[in-house]
């Protein structure tokens, strides 16, 4: 049974836009999704609005979105902890662990490898290096843990954040299957019938594909990205 | 008369151990300061790795509970913030109550700060004065994403009459910005002109006794130092100061 708001959601598919939506459809929750409008000041998605106390409110930054959404709508805690204790600070921790350092680095990576107009060595080492790094250090926790999520007994917005970004580590140029406790996570998030629904919102999901896609192939799809990306970048540089 | 507490920072002046610092004493709390010796991996060994898994500064440890014995750890200058404001700002001196669409828009600029401004600006930092030669595309890239994050913030700030990113108070979205606008001149942006109102705010903050006593802890503020000299000259104090960062890059890869 799901539940009304009045959340209308502005996204596309990359990793920071399928956490949001997971999370929607893990706490079962209705929302508006109109073709992407600007209405973050940062110009990125996600982004979204919704009545708060009967005032309408903007939230920007995935990872923003993800602490309201929980904080609002989570009562229940199914997918987060009670304020205050350590548990939940734990879950902040990582949450602000994949926005500051997941997720740049491995937007990095995916630049360097496939977007950059030429390939620079150093820019693909340095990230590849980083975004092992921290893959080692999410495997690493989720070998001590008993639940085999990343805080406590339960899937948070912490595990949320991290999946859309690992689960597209071909993608990137990086082979999960190096990282068992990880990969098992991976796939123990795939199972979820929230992550299974909020991944393909607003189209189609890739991991299946990443995991049988050749270099060639991750390289042919890289290509037809590169133009507004590139694109984007110089538009920027020349104001 | 400081508020007493049992938060240890392990930290260092670097704009995110700045954020920690600045935060703590604009609260008027009391708490230990342990100084990492980043340039000797301190922040690598196994023991900092228990606090912080992710081998990084800043950190802090700090006492929960009625009987005020259960340890909390907090990693990420993000979540630092945030942990210091729900739990010691309760007059909301810098901060905004819970659940109120200032905190949000509090916390979207927190984030906006974590995911884009830090990581961006660092980039720009790394191939301005680490990167083993020089990458002009990488730097050009990361400069200008810099300067799109700036105007950004400069539009923000021109809306508001108070002069702070939310609203009427300092909050830790501008705790979080500022120490990385004072870093300007070492992460290869020429000038901060184009950002009047980010340049008339990075003034108004510097005024704060918090911001003075926060931004010279563990000791005394670097970077600022830094934005009256000419470039040759802030690259000559930089490169000395970062080897340690590519023989950390060259740990972790093996």
């Amino acid at each position: 049974m799901s539940t009304p708001t009045d959340i209308h959601i502005y996204t596309g598919q990359t990793p920071n836009g399928i956490k949001v939506t997971i999370l929607l459809e893990e706490l079962g929750l209705q929302y508006k999704e109109p073709w992407f409008l600007e209405i973050n000041p940062n110009g990125r998605i996600p982004a979204m609005t919704d009545t708060l106390n009967g005032k309408q409110i903007r939230v920007f930054e995935s990872g923003a979105m993800m602490q309201y959404i929980v904080d609002q709508y989570d009562k229940d805690h199914k997918v987060s902890y009670p304020f205050g204790t350590p548990e939940y600070y734990e879950t902040n921790s990582w949450l602000m662990w994949q926005m500051g350092g997941l997720g740049p680095m491995q937007g990095q990576l995916n630049h360097f490898k496939r977007y950059a107009p030429e390939k620079i060595q150093y820019g693909i080492n340095r990230y590849e290096g980083e975004v092992k790094r921290l893959y080692r250090t999410l495997d690493e926790t989720l070998q001590k843990s008993s639940s085999g999520y990343l805080v406590g007994d339960r899937c948070t917005v912490a595990d949320i954040s991290c999946w859309g970004w690992v689960a597209m580590a071909r993608s990137s140029g990086v082979d999960p299957q190096n990282y068992p406790a990880l990969q098992a996570w991976v796939e123990r998030m795939l199972k979820r019938p929230g992550v299974e629904k909020g991944r393909h919102v607003p189209t189609e999901h890739s991991y299946e594909k990443f995991q049988t896609m050749t270099e060639e192939e991750f390289e042919a799809r890289a290509a037809a990205n590169r133009t507004w990306i590139l694109e984007g970048q110089k538009a920027e540089s020349e104001r | 008369m400081a508020t007493q507490t049992n938060i240890t920072l392990y930290t260092e002046g670097t704009p995110n151990g700045l954020k920690a610092t600045i935060a703590l004493e604009e609260l008027g709390l009391s708490y230990k300061v342990r100084a990492m010796k980043l340039f000797e991996h301190e922040h690598k060994e196994p023991w900092y790795l228990e606090i912080n898994p992710n081998g990084r500064i800043p950190a802090l440890t700090d006492k929960e509970g009625e009987e005020e014995d259960e340890e909390v750890r907090i990693f990420e200058s993000g979540a630092l913030l945030l942990y210091l404001v729900s739990r010691y700002d309760k007059e909301h001196k810098i901060s905004y109550p819970e659940g109120t669409k200032e905190h949000w828009e509090t916390v979207s600029w927190l984030m906006w700060q974590m995911g884009g401004l830090g990581p961006m600006q660092g980039q720009a930092n790394h191939f301005f004065t680490a990167a083993p030669q020089r990458y002009e595309y990488s730097l050009h890239r990361y400069t200008n994403e810099s300067r799109r994050l700036y105007r950004v913030l400069d539009t923000q700030l021109s809306k508001n009459p108070h002069g702070y990113i939310v609203g009427d108070r300092v909050t830790v979205a501008d705790i979080a910005v500022w120490p990385w606008a004072q870093a300007w001149k070492s992460c290869g942006l020429k000038t901060m002109d184009e950002f009047p109102n980010v340049q008339k705010w990075m003034a108004k903050l510097l005024a704060r006794p918090g911001f003075e006593r926060g931004r010279n802890i563990p000791g005394p503020h670097f970077h600022i130092k830094l934005n009256e000299l000419a470039e040759e000259e802030v690259d000559k104090l930089m490169r000395p100061r970062t080897g340690w960062v590519l023989e950390g890059m060259k740990k972790d890869a093996e």
